[in-house]
């Protein structure tokens, strides 16, 4: 048992040295880096983002995304960068243009659609109970019997 | 009234139906390419075989061509090696832009030029030789500049040195015939 767990003790150390160890002057670009290697998206493996991915091309953007930080450009600048390059795809934040704003206004549009239904049904409901089912049927019923007893000669 | 609203649900589900049918036939890695209709950017990078040789876009100008990138690494890339060749019979001008790999500090050997240049040597005597030259991108610098997102991809550049067409994944006859041949053409006219 104790074996095992020097083995795996081993192992754990010798992966947490292979991790990357990246140099920032402050905090702030630190977390900077964080966040938008976790926002860019991989362009050859889709669905992951750069910081998940170790395909070569998101190597290379974690590595630019990594220097032009280094080099105090901030938030926009990088993303722009990107987008010049890879397209509005890149970014998991996608802009809002006549083709994405359906994205915002559907949901709207169905929420609005919901409630419009909810409150047609209700109306008819409520105005089917003031008038009572009975009170209808028999009229047209007379009526029937009327037009009836009219054609016979 | 009624009656629409009964078949509501039906049309609402052939919609959706439909919808994801097309999605079923649709390609996921087609997209938009950023570079169209841009220039090539700023580069100089150096010949594989004549290190000595610096390329840079002006010198690429006045001729309509295809810029293929590849590795000797990428399968895919030594596949379409020999339609490629054909095309450069036809009259096609092809520049390679080599996509060389990163390299592990930990676990791979240091860069070595006359390695690859064996290696580049002995798959084009193999496969086919469709390129005028090959550029060296060793840090993947311009192909980080192209929206390259892996080899191989291949842009038509026209004379003025605009970029025409980006096409992402292989050559072979049916995409050089629909997609890439009627682009090339039209760029080639003076």
């Amino acid at each position: 048992m104790s074996r095992l767990a020097c083995l795996l003790i081993l192992l754990f150390s010798v992966n947490a040295l292979c991790q990357e160890v990246l140099s920032f002057d402050t905090d702030a670009q630190r977390q900077l880096y964080q966040d938008l290697t976790a926002e860019l998206r991989c362009p050859q493996c889709q669905n992951q983002n750069i910081a998940d991915s170790n395909a070569v091309v998101a190597v290379d953007m974690r590595q630019k995304t990594y220097q032009l930080i280094r080099e105090g450009q901030d938030r926009q600048q990088v993303v722009d960068y990107m987008i010049n390059r890879y397209g509005d795809f890149v970014h998991y934040l996608p802009p809002v243009n006549r083709y994405t704003l359906w994205l915002w206004l559907l949901p709207l549009l169905m929420l609005l659609a919901l409630f419009a239904t909810g409150v047609y049904r209700r109306s008819r409901q409520t105005s089917a109970l003031e008038t009572p089912e009975v009170n209808t049927s028999a009229v047209e019923l007379d009526q029937l019997i009327a037009r009836y007893r009219s054609k016979k000669p | 009234m009624r009656k629409v609203l009964y078949y509501l649900p039906l049309f609402a589900f052939l919609a959706l139906a439909l919808f994801l049918l097309s999605g079923l036939f649709s390609d996921p890695r087609e997209r938009d390419s950023a570079s169209l209709n841009k220039a090539l950017p700023e580069f100089a990078l150096a010949d594989v075989m004549q290190p000595d040789k610096i390329w840079t876009p002006s010198e690429l100008k006045g001729e309509t061509y295809l810029l293929n990138v590849w590795g000797t690494w990428c399968p895919t890339c030594n596949a379409e090696l020999g339609y490629l060749t054909e095309l450069r019979q036809q009259g096609v001008k092809i520049v390679g832009l080599y996509y060389e790999l990163p390299r592990d500090p930990a676990f791979d050997a240091p860069f070595n030029l006359a390695e690859l240049q064996k290696d580049v040597q002995q798959k084009l005597q193999q496969q086919g030789d469709p390129y005028q030259f090959n550029m060296l991108d060793i840090d993947r610098s311009l192909s980080l500049d192209l929206g390259v997102s892996g080899a191989p991809e291949t842009f038509i550049v026209d004379a003025d040195g605009i970029i025409r067409a980006h096409h992402i994944g292989d050559i072979n006859p049916l995409v050089w015939r629909s997609k890439l041949a009627p682009i090339y053409q039209e760029w080639r006219k003076p």
